[in-house]
């Protein structure tokens, strides 16, 4: 457990010792603000049909999504290929930590500053709050969405970190992977007769999943969808850099 | 302590180090020896259990490789090429984390960065950020590193690469005081290091290990015969031939204007012999000294790659 904390705590000093974590977090912060302007003023359009602002800004709009699919990559890109590319990663694999450890808590790492990340954006809530009565149970399950998702990406990102020694080409990987699985669901919508086939394939709609998340459902498949997926790539980087290592 | 019997490691159909077996006992101070490419870094991830081997075993420190290659890694102190450090932290900071990492009681961190912090003198840099000091000291911040747990064993590929004169004498004298406690394996191009440093040498080729003695052994065992280079003035071209026909000698070389080089077999010295001819045909003796073969001579006559594989040199003794 000290050898997992030491990893983690080594990663966030790299993170902030780096300007990418103040550009990404800037940037993210600004975007967030114009979106939740962006969603506040569309509401008080007196035409729009009635709908919460955080049901919208968890996932409502494209632009949550597509922050996420650029957000994530830029967290993960570094993680192990760095360590690879610096050579730092054989000696980190020579003393006694297992290569789980060093995916687990590389992750962890990157998984803390993606809750930096979001935990300003709680703003939102009480500013609203200010303004309206607020239903904490849907805000409360968004960000458990959010959670969840994060989770989820980080996982793939870590994972493709782990295939080179090129923080872009890990960033691209990641970035690929997650449009596959974000655009899996999505191709329930293209298939017209209903199978067992679009079933499936609809109960892995991100943006569906999401959705019920920002209306305050926490259905559990979603919830289990989308931790073992993330669980299977995490035990996929784990292997990876075993195999990395065996070449 | 060191044993490895029969390691080799093929790369995708390519033999990097064929059947290597040796024996390093505890507190002796070894160098590693081969041209590029030879396969020293190769054995060495194979020591530290970074790459696993195709055949063969490895026990460092009483742990066999395919036992539990994680406590064997806590045996070993590692410091690979070009000592990959993490540029963002402080060297404080990289120590602790490495203490965390290589499990050092959490009651003895403090200590034990010291001690390191001492014994590579790094004391005045150990607040600054790795990125921004100069290579040697960064050298001995991964010392420091791989010395932070105090392992019995270790192995340092390269250490003094890229270092200045100053500098590489003083990891030079770092790693002495070091073999006192430690059993140590450092790999090298440079040839007076492990004259300096080393109790014992390998030389390997090709995966192979090509010697294996002391410094002072090898170059008795390897140059063969001992020679002698004399100079000599006002000699006429007869000189050559009229060295030959001593007593002894087994060739001469023509190494310029009045100069040669003497082989002549070891229960002999022909030195005496050779003064009286000068006198007798009336040349200047300007100079006669027997010529110490250098490592550097072994190192090529080894591993040359003319020819064909030389034969291993000593048997598996140690």
């Amino acid at each position: 457990m000290r050898k997992l904390w030491a990893i983690v705590r080594r990663e966030l000093i790299s993170y902030f010792s780096s300007p990418l974590a103040y550009i990404v977090m800037t940037a993210f912060l600004l975007m967030q603000g114009y979106i939740f302007y962006l969603i506040v003023s569309f509401l008080n359009n007196p035409s729009t049909q009635a709908m919460t602002p955080l049901r919208l800004f968890f996932g409502g709009t494209i632009f949550f999504w597509l922050f996420l699919l650029f957000v994530v990559p830029v967290i993960t890109m570094r993680l192990l290929a760095e360590e690879r590319r610096s050579g730092t990663l054989e000696v980190l694999l020579t003393s006694p930590v297992t290569e789980g450890q060093v995916v687990v808590g590389k992750f962890l790492a990157a998984m803390i500053f993606y809750i930096a990340l979001w935990l300003p954006t709680s703003i939102y809530v009480l500013v609203l709050g200010r303004h309206s009565e607020i239903d904490l149970g849907p805000v409360f399950a968004g960000y458990l969405g959010v959670l969840l998702l994060g989770f989820l990406f980080l996982a793939v990102g870590t994972f493709a970190s782990t295939l080179t020694d090129n923080q872009l080409i890990a960033a691209i990987i990641a970035f690929a992977a997650m449009v596959v699985l974000f655009s899996i669901g999505l191709v329930e919508q293209l298939l017209i007769s209903s199978s067992a086939f679009k079933a499936a394939l609809g109960h892995m709609n991100l943006w569906t999943q999401m959705d019920d998340f920002a209306k305050g459902i926490v259905d559990t498949r979603h919830v289990v969808y989308q931790l073992s997926v993330g669980i299977l790539f995490l035990v996929l980087a784990a292997k990876s850099l075993e195999v990395k290592k065996w070449r | 302590m060191i044993e490895v019997e029969n390691l080799s490691k093929v790369y995708v159909d390519e033999p990097v180090v064929r059947d290597l077996s040796f024996f390093v006992p505890e507190g002796q101070v070894l160098g590693f020896l081969g041209p590029n490419g030879a396969g020293k870094t190769t054995v060495m991830r194979m020591l530290t259990a970074f790459l696993p081997p195709t055949t063969g075993r490895v026990v460092v420190a009483g742990v066999d490789l395919d036992q539990d290659s994680v406590d064997l890694r806590r045996n070993v102190g590692y410091l690979p090429e070009n000592v990959p450090l993490y540029p963002e932290m402080r060297v404080d900071e990289y120590l602790r984390f490495r203490a965390d990492v290589e499990e050092v009681p959490r009651a003895d961190v403090r200590a034990q960065m010291d001690d390191v912090i001492e014994r590579c003198l790094i004391g005045e840099v150990r607040r600054q950020v790795i990125g921004t000091l100069s290579k040697g000291f960064r050298q001995r911040v991964g010392l420091a590193g791989a010395l932070i747990h105090r392992p019995p064993v270790l192995i340092l590929d390269e250490p003094t690469v890229g270092l200045d004169p100053n500098q590489i004498i003083k990891v030079r004298e770092l790693i002495t005081e070091l073999g006192r406690d430690h059993t140590v394996l450092l790999s090298t191009h440079i040839l007076p290091e492990v004259e300096q440093v080393c109790e014992r040498v390998f030389i390997i080729d090709r995966g192979r290990i090509v010697a294996d003695g002391t410094p002072d052994a090898l170059r008795e065992r390897l140059v063969g015969n001992p020679t002698l280079s004399v100079e000599l003035g006002s000699a006429n071209g007869a000189a050559q031939e009229a060295l030959e026909a001593l007593p002894g000698i087994a060739a001469v070389s023509v190494r310029g204007e009045g100069r040669f080089l003497l082989e002549h077999r070891a229960d002999t010295d022909p030195r005496e012999a050779i003064f009286h001819l000068a006198v007798e045909k009336g040349w200047v003796l300007l100079g006669l000294a027997p010529e110490k073969a250098t490592l550097e001579d072994v190192f090529v006559r080894l591993t040359t790659r003319e020819e064909q594989t030389p034969a291993p040199a000593t048997s598996e003794e140690v």
